[in-house]
């Protein structure tokens, strides 16, 4: 029902308007031409916490302390029963006695008194707090979704630029960059589903391509370690790395060659949490020490002092490549 | 040029990196972090600084105004949209350059501020 309909019950049948404005949910008001309160709805009392005793005969203006002061509302107030003007909507948001912070929404219309034909004020509010937080919490939500594709491009794009076309083929390229932006879109799968993501999902997510038959590359010892979506990217790229390097050169490019990984999780003496990953490659040729330039070996050194911001070392023992590193587990 | 690189995902301060110095400039950082970037500032100081608006959920705020107090101008550059940066103080007078960038938007905007 909207205020014209309410507007003809008034006129016709004043007493069943009465039930009908008692039920509405939303806070009514009339008020006379000097916008003095002559009545108000259930949902007015309910919605401010007050009485008929602190509300009829005052003026719009004297509800509550001195929220409703507001020079423009009053203005445009003044003139809804004279000129027959509307209100539609008016925005107030303030601190109410007893209900704490809302934003209410006024609108105002004239009504003519079905009796005496006396011209008078009916306003209504609407407690819009709560959509007000809705639309809020979506429109940051949806800021912070352009941000993050935004900069997942230019993650991508310096991804591309990154891997090196120097010595490889078209193909070998686009296989490479492919590799490593399939290890980045793994590891957001697994940071996506959850706030945190545990370090076991994320090294078998990232691992899988590579482990085979689950033979090749073995997951000891791991527990779970809660890792906030960042430390989770950057591992992710590491381990990726590490895998394609073994693949490649390593343990993994031989038969029956192995890659355990492990961690640990322990306190150090500054009381953090840290976490220690050990990466041990056996069985396949005498690895030798790649360029200190390479993507692989830059990435790694990069994601885990800076980003991670521990510690790695890379051991070009003649067994095979052993990475140990560790890093401090961050607050979630 | 000596510029202060600080930005928090690795590949793209890999890649910043790489194209400063085949420019034959010299980088100070990457710092992945504002305490990394203060501490950096505490040993040396740069002719000109390249800054991630958002450093780990954080503006890169703390870091901007050091630099206003050293004298040396920065860049900003983010994902975020300009009208979101000019919400600080310590910001408003720096470029702009929006992510993704190509390599030319960062070179011109280095060119500019530099000395």
């Amino acid at each position: 029902m909207d205020l014209d309909d309410l507007y003809r019950l008034l006129r016709g049948a004043h007493v069943q308007a009465q039930g009908i404005v008692d039920t509405v949910r939303d806070p009514l008001l009339v008020m006379d031409e000097d916008l003095c309160i002559l009545s108000a709805n259930p949902a007015f009392y309910r919605t401010f916490a007050t009485g008929r005793d602190d509300s009829l005969g005052k003026r719009f203006e004297q509800l509550g302390d001195g929220q409703w002061q507001i020079a423009e509302l009053q203005f445009l107030l003044e003139k809804v029963i004279p000129k027959s003007s509307a209100i539609l909507d008016y925005e107030v948001t303030a601190e109410f006695p007893k209900i704490g912070p809302r934003t209410m929404l006024v609108s105002a219309q004239r009504l003519v008194h079905p009796e005496d034909g006396r011209r008078l004020l009916l306003l209504s509010i609407v407690d819009a707090t709560e959509q007000r937080g809705k639309d809020n919490e979506k429109d940051l939500l949806i800021g912070e979704v352009r941000h993050r594709v935004k900069n997942l491009l230019a993650v991508t794009r310096a991804l591309a630029k990154q891997t090196s076309v120097a010595g490889r083929t078209a193909e070998q390229y686009r296989d490479t960059f492919l590799g490593r932006f399939g290890a980045l879109a793994r590891a957001l799968e697994v940071t996506i589903d959850r706030s945190s993501s545990d370090l076991p999902d994320l090294a078998k997510a990232v691992l899988e391509p590579y482990a085979g038959d689950g033979q090749t590359i073995k997951i000891d010892n791991a527990p779970v370690v809660p890792l906030q979506a960042r430390q989770a990217m950057s591992l992710g790229m590491i381990l990726h790395e590490l895998a394609t390097n073994a693949l490649k050169y390593g343990a993994l490019s031989a038969q029956g060659g192995q890659v355990a990984l492990s961690w640990t999780t322990g306190k150090e003496q500054d009381g953090l949490e840290q976490v220690h990953m050990q990466w041990t490659e056996s069985g396949g040729p005498a690895p030798v020490s790649p360029s200190q330039k390479g993507f692989g070996t830059r990435l790694i050194r990069s994601a885990a002092e800076r980003e991670l911001g521990g510690k790695v070392d890379l051991e070009f023992r003649p067994g095979g490549l052993v990475v140990s590193q560790s890093f401090p587990l961050r607050a979630q | 040029m000596k510029v202060l690189v600080v930005e928090d995902e690795v590949l793209i301060a890999m890649d910043i990196e790489t194209l400063l110095i085949e420019h034959g400039h010299l980088v100070l950082g990457p710092a992945c972090s504002i305490v990394d970037a203060l501490h950096l500032l505490d040993a040396e100081c740069p002719d000109v600084a390249l800054l991630d608006f958002n450093i780990h959920d954080q503006p890169v705020t703390p870091v901007a105004e050091r630099l206003r107090d050293l004298g040396v101008p920065f860049i900003l550059t983010s994902a975020y949209d300009a009208k979101e940066l000019r919400k600080y103080d310590a910001l408003t007078e720096a470029q702009f350059v929006k992510k993704p960038f190509d390599d030319h938007d960062l070179l011109r905007a280095l060119a500019r501020a530099g000395p």
